[in-house]
């Protein structure tokens, strides 16, 4: 802990010649790994050996850009967002592109970094004041591996639980149905009577801590928190715009997050990892990932919002262009870490360009690869943070925020093509 | 009240006292028998007594009875399990990244430790087969040591043996060199892998000199890794035990005398030296017998002092299996657990214990929530015990346990046929605190009976957040 100081100093004092422009980043994260043939990157021209059952691809209202045929309200929009078609960090395992794509780091060192949700709640902490944590993930984050890394647990992310597409959104410890109102006053009352009776209690060294952490949670569960996850006050169109389903209402509560201020909101949703029956899942999740997506753009958009909140929208990797139709994938998709997409929005991302080109099958970057930690310090930058910054680790000292950052084979240079520098 | 009283020291105090009460000798205040008892059984078996073993040990009269609570507690096969998730996380035990072992090999290496700490293996021993072990991962499961790297360089690998086996977070000789013949190859089984030692590698210096001034000799055509691990587990490597007896210590009171406990040398050093000293020599004496340090030191008045933040026994918040387990048996219910790994899933029946999970891979939200190792690195820091306000948010109401406690058949039992609030009052607290109430918490909560109108099963439902949420609960004091 000694390390902090200082580092925040050196922090502050780098920061002075950088402008923040965003102030939130959403990460729509499609876990499980998208198909980018599918959705961001089509290939109409190619055979059915890569398009399958989804030949068609959609003009978008900016020309020049065409995505996928399932994705109708987003290309009525292309003015709103860019794509990155050509990510790239080379990993087929879910966990190593997970790591990779959550944590921008691909050195392979035997250092755990922190996923970017914690290092932006890390980093936010001096000067973030809101009631709820700086890094939330509806419903919850991918767990697969430890993603606070080693800044540690108090940066992880705060899961909401709850079914957000229900009536009532059930958000753990805020928003508890089970029981009857008036019930946690009294049980209140009561514990307050308990500890003041008991001798442990009472003498107890953190009792002043334990109590204001109480007085946090009870504002937390009664208080403006618990206005931001009431999806119900919302009217019933906006609640329908987005789809009345776990994405298009997590999706929701993502803007409402952002409203309340806080820095980096994961909504994450799972099936993506479609090696059978691809085109059936596809048909049946692409039109709810449309209808969100475009919604919250739009909602983001209309409420003076997307200036400054990034969205970002993509999976640990893409799928394979080639169809498997042998058995047992009997027209499925494989994981694809070579190439694939991701969609960016707001906060100083320019809108309405493509960056980066793959070839006729969509199996190779032709054009401007973009690494992990390429479009996480562009993230960094925009969020008023120095990708070339520090963080403090306690056995290494001060590690860079971005590992890979400037190395070859691991990065290819900040996305400067989409970003107005301030 | 048998509760609150004050026991001074017995008058054969244990000869760890020697070293930290001194003069003051008359001022260590021991602990209750229900915080003795509790206390002991969370540090050891990560459990809450049952009621019925915290009614008989509250009511016997035996002049030895903390001392026999201990041996069996040592004895125990929850005491070994336990020690199994300890070593567990600082040895990295993990499917998935960064350790990379693969569930059949967790598996295996977590039975071995099982083995070898059920048979109290002295420490020497234990870890010279550990760093000696070659072989395939699930027929010697200790060569999983030498699989849990992201990076498998001997750097690496070094770097780690020296964290954990001399709590040097620095390191800054070449004892790497001895782990430079460390090689790997896959066999024809699905994750099977075999780690051995190619004997023509040439040294690339002769001879190494270590810390102590002693030096390590590399003989071309042999395992460097013996020559290493003779050094180390020598007994004139007294940091070797040193480390152990600390962590053992830390283990068990909450907080080393070289702390943290794995940050050893000139710019740490031990807070109590003559203490860390008589521990040492005891364990080396013992043959590195870690039964019998732990018994030594539990039977102390140090241990065995209450809680205080200055004091010897520093209260610490309870551990996230700990919490999660005991959740789960005072409601009769249990967090369920998968493995994504390997494919399709693995589903652990109900009533699997957070404590026996073995692989860090394998986790629920409530577990992250409450900071378990994450098994990343080897530092005992990386398992969090500090208090944050969003874990007692879940306490105070989260609809998930909720739900646990209004449907709790160990309450519905306890209320069943039962008319009396007192009788209530008196099982619960048992139960959870591993005491009997006051009569003012008694009046406490027959007041909110009437006042509220509750029946008596919404009492029980009461009585139990309320202690869950209470300090008393959510430490070990």
């Amino acid at each position: 802990m000694k390390r902090i100081l200082p580092f925040f100093l050196l922090v502050s004092l780098s920061l002075g010649s950088m402008a923040q422009q965003a102030k939130s980043v959403i990460l729509v994260y499609l876990d499980g790994g998208p198909s980018q043939t599918d959705t961001f990157d089509p290939k109409p021209e190619a055979t059915r050996e890569i398009y399958g059952t989804l030949k068609e691809a959609v003009q978008t209202n900016v020309p020049d850009i065409i995505i996928g045929s399932k994705l109708p309200l987003l290309a009525q929009m292309a003015d709103k967002y860019s794509l990155i078609r050509s990510m790239t960090h080379s990993n087929n395992g879910h966990e190593t592109g997970h790591y990779a794509m959550i944590t921008g780091d691909l050195s392979r060192s035997s250092i755990v970094y922190p996923s970017y949700g914690s290092v932006i709640a890390f980093m936010k902490s001096p000067t973030y004041k809101g009631i709820l944590p700086a890094y939330v993930s509806v419903t919850s984050a991918n767990s697969r591996f430890n993603e606070g890394g080693f800044l540690g647990n108090k940066y992880k992310s705060f899961d909401t639980g709850g079914e957000p597409e229900k009536m009532v959104f059930e958000v753990e410890g805020i928003i508890n149905r089970e029981i009857k109102p008036g019930t946690l006053e009294k049980r209140m009352q009561l514990l307050d009577g308990f500890e003041k009776t008991n001798p442990f209690c009472k003498s107890f060294t953190y009792s002043s801590a334990i109590d204001s952490f109480r007085r946090i949670n009870t504002e937390f569960i009664s208080g403006a928190s618990r206005k931001v996850f009431d999806l119900t006050d919302e009217s019933k169109e906006v609640r329908e715009r987005y789809g009345m389903n776990r994405l298009g209402q997590s999706c929701l509560a993502a803007r409402k997050l952002v409203e309340a201020g806080v820095p980096f909101i994961n909504v994450r949703t799972t099936g993506w990892d479609t090696h059978k029956k691809h085109f059936q899942r596809m048909n049946e999740m692409l039109p709810e990932l449309d209808q969100a997506l475009s919604a919250l753009l739009a909602d983001l958009d209309e409420k003076g919002l997307l200036d400054s909140t990034i969205v970002l929208c993509g999976g640990e990797f893409g799928r394979t262009p080639k169809v498997l139709w042998e058995a047992p994938w009997n027209g499925g998709r494989a994981h694809f870490g070579q190439a694939f997409s991701y969609l960016v929005a707001g906060g100083g991302f320019i809108p309405g360009k493509v960056l980066g080109k793959t070839d006729k099958t969509g199996e190779n970057i032709t054009e401007r690869k973009v690494y992990p930690c390429d479009l996480i310090g562009t993230v960094y930058l925009l969020m008023g943070i120095d990708p070339k910054g520090t963080l403090p680790h306690i056995l290494e000292g001060n590690l860079p925020i971005l590992p890979s950052l400037g190395k070859e084979e691991q990065s290819n240079g900040l996305l400067y093509e989409l970003i107005n520098l301030k | 009240m048998i509760l609150f009283c004050i026991l001074l020291l017995p008058a054969k105090a244990n000869e760890i006292d020697r070293f930290i009460f001194r003069d003051k000798q008359q001022n260590n205040q021991l602990c209750s028998d229900e915080v003795f008892l509790r206390r002991t059984c969370l540090t050891l078996t990560g459990r809450l007594p049952q009621a019925e073993k915290s009614r008989l040990f509250l009511s016997s009269d035996n002049t030895t009875k903390r001392a026999d609570l201990i041996d069996e507690l040592l004895d125990s096969d929850e005491c070994t399990q336990y020690l199994v998730m300890r070593w567990g996380d600082i040895l990295r035990i993990k499917s998935e990244f960064p350790s990379n072992l693969w569930p059949n090999a967790v598996q295996a290496y977590n039975r071995w430790l099982y083995e070898k700490i059920k048979d109290n293996t002295p420490y020497n021993k234990f870890v010279s087969e550990l760093l000696l072990s070659k072989g395939s991962n699930f027929r010697s499961p200790a060569v999983n040591f030498y699989r849990a790297f992201l990076k498998r360089s001997p750097e690496n690998i070094y770097e780690n043996i020296s964290l954990l086996f001399l709590g040097d977070r620095i390191c800054n000789d070449n004892g790497h060199f001895c782990f430079s013949q460390i090689r790997y190859k896959n066999t024809k089984e699905w994750k099977e892998e075999i780690v051995y030692v190619d004997l023509e590698v040439m040294p690339i210096a002769p001879k190494i000199e270590m810390f102590n001034q002693q030096e390590i000799v590399l003989n071309p055509g042999e395992d460097w890794r013996s020559a290493y691990v003779a050094w180390l587990t020598g007994k004139q490597n007294k940091r070797f035990a040193g480390v152990m007896a600390n962590r053992l210590w830390f283990w068990l009171t909450g907080q080393g005398i070289v702390s943290e406990p794995d940050d050893w040398g000139k710019h740490n050093p031990p807070s109590n030296p003559e203490l860390m000293n008589y521990l040492t020599d005891r364990f080396i004496e013992s043959g590195y017998d870690m039964k019998a340090l732990m018994r030594l030191i539990l039977n102390s008045g140090a241990y065995q002092s209450a809680a205080s933040p200055q004091g010897v026994y520093v209260p610490q918040r309870l551990p996230a299996e700990v919490i999660v387990d005991v959740l789960a048996d005072l409601t009769g219910t249990s967090d369920s657990y998968w493995s994504r790994v390997p494919e399709p899933f693995t589903f652990y029946p109900e009533g699997t214990r957070s404590v026996d999970l073995g692989d860090a891979t394998v986790s629920s939200p409530a577990l992250e929530l409450f900071g378990r190792a994450s098994r990343d690195v080897s530092l005992e820091s990386q398992r969090s015990n500090k208090l944050m306000p969003r874990q007692m948010l879940y306490l105070m109401n989260s609809s998930e346990l909720e739900r646990r406690i209004q449907k709790s058949n160990i309450l519905n039992e306890i209320c069943s046929g039962q008319t009396n609030t007192e009788n209530v009052c008196r099982a619960i607290t048992l139960m959870t605190l591993s005491r009997y109430p006051s009569a003012e918490e008694i009046n406490l909560f027959k007041a909110h009976t009437e006042k509220n109108g509750l029946s008596l099963r919404d009492l029980a439902s009461d009585i139990l957040w309320t202690h869950i949420n209470s300090a008393e609960f959510l430490f070990n004091h």
